[in-house]
């Protein structure tokens, strides 16, 4: 397994994206998840006017000596990101032995739009981020989500990554489990597959 | 995800994942509280949220979206005066606007338990101000106590319920943000039940304060401040943990990251933690700080335990250093979190943290610049198209006062249209005031959920004194910002039940303004302009106050309307053919759906995240954009 060296009481995940791509849903599944194997867990999450399409950034804490629900800089496990730029911005939070998994399709900010700020380019992006981890699995989490059934499932593909990194101690039956029961049941069988696609893509990134 | 109908289980001793927001809501549930009244305000709405749908499915219980967050403590203040269980929610601004009956509230007392939650918002993620309510405890003479985790949240309905009996008074529970939006486990307990009504037994001489009146009154509401500390001396809310050379005095959430950090710099220390915070165990806090030659105090926002342990030292001549706000160890700003507190605790007890922090800014200031992406109008926002409107018609030249709800989000470029905002309603009242002494053209806006809350006597005000001023009403038939309660426009009410809804535009006319309108937002772009042209003509030429109501349901609403039914429109996308690269979509309407493609420089409408508005089609001076044939 790559990353993690030190024992830890508390797994910490920090979930960054852009409002209404579903980053609190995750936060709330994965640690619904962690509850179902009966371990302690604290989500923090942003509502009301920092939702807007704005930056957001949601966390998971797992473990017993989990109290309150911040993540500080230098001590995520993993960051998840949901948009090049916004993985970049809450980078800062990851331990240095930390794992980024990144959704690679970008969703462009008006500022970039308008013309009146740019767009870092790809290498820029990862070259940043490596200066923080060398650990960082990206692909188009969008597409696989689409190609499961629905853009829509993009959060769940990442929650399938996150179960398959195995940095969390949460049982992938516990995980499909809440994927089944959280969303109404026409959503089910697309919800599983971008659940098993993202696994598997992680799965695949940590053999290598 | 945890819906309103999990709240309603009645499995004592099941452990549930719960935001404490909710676990509010389900001590609500759990209470017996016959009454709730609110406005809704973040960090408190979810509270609400899950209330309204519970309601129905309560016996006994009664819920309402009150107009205001001062008539909400006046409905559910009289409920407890009459002897049933009640309580308000508001966020911390929201106590402002009820500040009025609170202060007597205090004086008169109530016959059976009342709750006022009020949530305070460190860092102001989502509120004008990042005001400290715990004065509103210390002025008011109300009891208050303050939760750390949703568990506690939960636990301390049930308290503050038995606390405000005892003696007689409402109480406060007072959060902040991190508390009300953690997510975490909490046990159910079981329900208790509520009366269907009660008798009103009169007693002008204790429920009316006329001066004589509360000339008697104030001594007793201090003798039971002085009943509410001998009960916050043995509450086992305020406890102690821990043994060490250090004292550490704290509550709420800076409780959890006092904990955090002493495991992180392997410290002993001992913890005095509050859960009532006013009145302080004065007793309990003088033997702690006799038992330490140094305590630091750890509190979010004003330095409000440590000024009580500051005074009471010096009260009590305890020779003891306190280190806090006033040295400069913590801050009056924002929002804290355990590196903060491991940073003031390290410095305080000269540890080294595990975690070099320095290296990790100065690697965050290499990151190459990246592009803001602040909170904006949703894709499909008709306050995008009404904004344009506004800024065509009046070439971007008037002043344009704003009100609190999602339309502030015009502040940013290209809309620019809120040019000044104090509180709910202050876009009428302000317009007023600019419009005496500035002789501009005054184009206000307000939301239909705070038409109702705060702007009335606003309207009242600007037509009887003949402010010429123009109000836009942006009616999105909900109450966005917050989640989408329903508010008198809308013809629900917060039991669910369908009532006949407040017409704006009646309302409008019945408070004498005699240039009213009504618009579709979406209907056309042009007649959009042309109406408002004709508004502020109109307003400059009579010399009095006209509003134009511009109406179109909140984007989201709308969306989910179509996922629910699979039913969507055609799709709009920009003809490549026509499109000639000059970017006005783009630069005039700031469409989080649009953006550039980095080859042909040509706008993209991304299908993902169009809402099917259109509003970009009658911007396009190529007309370039269109929508495909069914």
């Amino acid at each position: 397994m790559v990353g993690i060296t030190n024992n830890t009481d508390v797994i910490n995940i920090a979930i960054a994206g852009v409002g209404g791509q579903g980053v609190l849903t995750l936060a709330e599944i994965l640690a619904k998840a962690a509850l179902l194997d009966s371990h302690n867990v604290r989500v923090g999450e942003i509502h009301g006017m920092a939702q807007r399409g704005g930056h957001v950034v949601c966390t998971v804490r797992i473990g017993e000596k989990a109290k309150g629900p911040i993540v500080d800089s230098g001590t995520a496990h993993l960051v998840i990101g949901f948009e090049p730029v916004e993985t970049l911005r809450e980078i800062h939070l990851i331990r240095k032995d930390g794992i980024a998994i990144m959704n690679s399709h970008v969703q462009y900010p008006v500022a970039v739009s308008m013309g009146k700020a740019e767009y870092p380019s790809e290498d820029e992006i990862r070259n940043a981020i490596r200066k923080f981890t060398n650990s960082i699995h990206e692909f188009d989490a969008m597409k696989v989500a689409k190609e499961a059934g629905s853009s829509r499932s993009m959060n769940i593909v990442m929650f399938g990554a996150i179960i398959g990194s195995k940095i969390t101690p949460i049982r992938k039956e516990s995980a499909i489990q809440v994927v089944r029961e959280a969303f109404p049941s026409r959503f089910e069988e697309i919800n599983v597959s971008a659940f098993e696609a993202g696994f598997a893509m992680i799965t695949q990134f940590m053999k290598e | 995800m945890t819906k309103p109908k999990d709240l309603l289980e009645n499995t004592p001793g099941k452990k549930v994942l719960l935001l404490a927001n909710e676990a509010i809501a389900r001590g609500v549930l759990e209470a017996g509280v016959r009454l709730v009244a609110l406005y809704p305000g973040t960090p408190s709405s979810e509270i609400g949220n899950n209330l309204t749908f519970m309601a129905p499915h309560i016996p006994n219980f009664y819920f309402e979206f009150s107009t205001n967050e001062k008539v909400a403590l006046e409905v559910s203040g009289a409920a407890a005066v009459a002897g049933v269980r009640s309580m308000m929610i508001c966020k911390g601004p929201g106590l402002n606007v009820a500040a009025d009956p609170f202060f007597s509230l205090a004086y008169i007392g109530v016959r059976a338990g009342m709750v006022i939650v009020v949530a305070d918002d460190p860092s102001m993620w989502s509120s004008q101000n990042e005001n400290d309510s715990r004065y509103y405890a210390l002025m008011g003479n109300m009891p208050m106590v303050e939760p750390a985790d949703p568990a506690e949240a939960k636990d301390m309905v049930h308290d503050a319920f038995e606390l405000s009996e005892k003696l007689e008074l409402p109480v406060l529970l007072r959060t902040t943000t991190r508390v009300n939006h953690t997510r975490a486990p909490v046990v159910l307990d079981i329900i208790k039940e509520r009366p269907k009504t009660v008798e009103f037994e009169k007693d002008p001489f204790r429920l009316v304060p006329i001066p004589s009146v509360a000339r008697k009154m104030h001594p007793k509401l201090l003798a039971k401040i002085e009943k509410a500390k001998e009960i916050a001396e043995n509450s086992p809310l305020n406890f102690f943990e821990g043994n060490g050379d250090l004292g550490i005095l704290t509550s709420g959430v800076a409780y959890n990251y006092v904990v955090e950090a002493l495991d992180h710099l392997e410290l002993e220390t001992e913890i005095y933690k509050l859960g009532i915070t006013h009145p302080v165990p004065e007793k309990s806090m003088v033997e702690f700080l006799k038992r330490h030659k140094r305590v630091v105090v750890v509190e979010e926002l004003e330095p409000f335990l440590e000024t009580h342990a500051r005074r009471l030292a010096q009260l009590n001549e305890v020779s003891v250093e306190i280190l806090g706000k006033e040295q400069g160890y913590f801050s009056r700003v924002g929002e804290y979190s355990p590196r903060i507190v491991i940073e003031s605790l390290g410095k305080i007890s000269n540890r080294n943290t595990r975690i070099n922090w320095k290296d990790i800014d100065k690697q965050s200031e290499q990151i190459p610049e990246m592009p803001p992406r602040p909170p904006l109008l949703c894709a499909g926002c008709p306050h995008r198209a009404s904004y344009f409107a506004i800024r065509t018609a009046t070439r971007g030249k008037a002043i344009y006062p704003s009100d609190i709800g999602c339309y502030t989000l015009s502040i940013s470029p290209p809309l620019e249209t809120a040019d000044i905002l104090f509180d709910m309603g202050s876009s009428i009242t302000t317009a007023c005031g600019l419009a005496q002494v500035t002789g501009q053209d005054i184009v206000a806006s307000v939301g239909d959920s705070t038409f109702f809350a705060s702007a009335l006597p606003g309207l009242v005000n600007a037509v009887y004194n003949k402010h010429p001023v123009s109000l836009v009403v942006l009616d999105n038939r909900t109450t966005a910002m917050t989640g989408h309660q329903p508010h008198p426009g809308t013809g629900i009410t917060g039991m669910r039940e369908e009532v006949p809804p407040l017409d704006i535009e009646e309302v409008s006319k019945g408070l004498g303004i005699k240039y009213v309108k009504t618009i579709t937002t979406f209907e056309s772009m042009a007649g959009l302009v042309k109406e408002v042209r004709e508004m502020v003509k109109w307003t400059r030429e009579n010399k009095s106050p006209a509003v134009l109501v511009s109406r179109d349901p909140c984007a989201l609403l709308t969306a989910a309307d179509r996922r629910k039914s699979g039913e969507y429109p055609p799709k709009y996308y920009v003809d490549t053919e026509v499109c000639n690269s000059c970017k006005r979509c783009l630069n005039r309407l700031s469409c989080p759906a649009m953006y550039q493609d980095t080859e042909t420089e040509q706008a993209v409408i991304d299908e993902t995240l169009c809402n099917f508005c259109g509003t970009c089609v009658s911007v396009c001076p190529q007309g370039a954009i269109k929508q495909e044939e069914k």
